[in-house]
């Protein structure tokens, strides 16, 4: 439990960047009207930043 | 008015006749002053100590402002309250939150045994939920600091240490960082050291509520709310965090070298003033005496201040 735990918390930032950043880069965009690139959906887009980002900062220890 | 509680700058009186001995600055100070001093010390922190009645203000303040923002959710979701006013506010219930959980933290809303207790701790509880700050935590770490002020090892807050005010404001934000053994990273590894019921228990309630408000922002955002819990929750949480390090960690304890009674904070002023630095240019009227609460600290030093200064407190920087 405990391991599972550490293991959950350490993957945090990617589930953060596939949980939060992407529907929140979804939601601005839309409400802002902009629209994705390559005819993507604003999700996908959303989640081609969102979870790529989240795994840099968990292999990296920072966002930035 | 008593003798012992008006001190006039630069004069130091034992009880009774007026100055017995003259005095040098900090350590010049003979057994007996030193003694006298403490005495005339205590009477002034006396005078301004906590009552448990008369601090219902931080209660309603919490309850009030933590009502609100739960509320802030709904209105809006429905559109009936825009962003913009949720925004703000929230960033300042999130940072105001901290003040009214330190004073918790310190009993001083309700001392074990009274009354007032229950609402001492269900101040603590409520107060950092937006900064996804459990009390227990808080309250450990917080104590673990003034046992152990500025010391590198035992301090918890020494990771705020920073050369300079650009440099800390940077350090609130890399501290944060997944990979950084800083701010509540660091608290957890300290807890973990410390080992104890209270420890596991204050680990237990973060991790707690760290999985309960990713769950909710996850849940959230993909329910198509992320624009409001960016504006009412992980941004104020960020923007709060940052100013309480700043202010109630670096601020008052710069250049964290000091681990004395008298030199382990420091006296400074800000152009931000007393409120928006949140009473920390009289912090170590704080760490002298904790049952002070913190909108009285100002009026705590200025009556201390003749005594600080003889015990080598610098008060150059405030002159009232």
């Amino acid at each position: 439990m405990q391991t599972a735990l550490r293991q959950l918390f350490h993957w945090m930032p990617f589930l953060f960047g596939i949980g939060f950043i992407a529907p929140l880069i979804a939601q601005t965009m839309a409400y802002w009207e902009i629209p994705a690139p390559f005819g993507i959906s604003r999700i996908a887009f959303g989640l081609m930043i969102g979870a790529p980002w989240g795994l840099y900062a968990t292999l990296r220890g920072r966002w930035l | 008015m008593n003798e012992m509680t008006t001190l006039q700058p630069g004069t130091v009186q034992s009880p009774g006749t007026g100055p017995a001995i003259t005095l040098g600055e900090g350590d010049g100070l003979d057994a007996h002053t030193r003694r006298t001093l403490l005495q005339q010390e205590r009477a002034i922190a006396r005078k301004y100590s906590s009552s448990g009645k008369a601090m219902w203000p931080y209660t309603v303040a919490t309850l009030g402002c933590f009502a609100l923002w739960l509320a802030f959710w709904p209105l809006a979701m429905l559109d009936i309250m825009p962003l913009w006013i949720g925004f703000p506010l929230s960033c300042i219930f999130a940072a105001g939150g901290y003040i009214t959980s330190h004073e918790a933290m310190h009993s001083n809303i309700g001392r074990p045994g009274t009354p007032q207790r229950f609402w001492n701790e269900a101040v603590g509880e409520v107060a950092t939920i937006i900064l996804i700050f459990p009390f227990s935590m808080a309250r450990m770490m917080h104590l673990h600091h003034h046992y152990y002020t500025n010391d590198p090892e035992k301090d918890p807050d020494y990771t705020d240490a920073a050369p300079g005010k650009y440099s800390a404001w940077y350090k609130t934000w890399l501290n944060r960082q997944p990979g950084v053994d800083g701010s509540i990273h660091h608290y957890k590894r300290v807890l973990e050291r410390i080992g104890t019921p209270a420890a596991k228990k204050a680990l237990r309630d973060t991790m707690l509520l760290q999985l309960f408000s990713m769950a909710f922002f996850f849940a959230m955002s993909w329910a198509g709310y992320a624009m409001e819990v960016a504006l009412l929750w992980w941004l104020p949480r960020h923007l709060g965090l940052s100013y309480i390090r700043y202010w109630l960690s670096w601020a008052p304890h710069h250049p964290r070298t000091g681990t004395g009674r008298y030199d382990n904070t420091r006296v400074f002023k800000t152009w931000i003033g007393h409120w928006l630095s949140m009473g920390m240019q009289y912090h170590v009227v704080h760490h002298l005496y904790p049952e002070v609460p913190n909108h009285l600290t100002r009026s705590a030093y200025r009556e201390m201040k003749p005594i600080l200064e003889a015990r080598g407190v610098d008060c150059s920087a405030l002159k009232d």
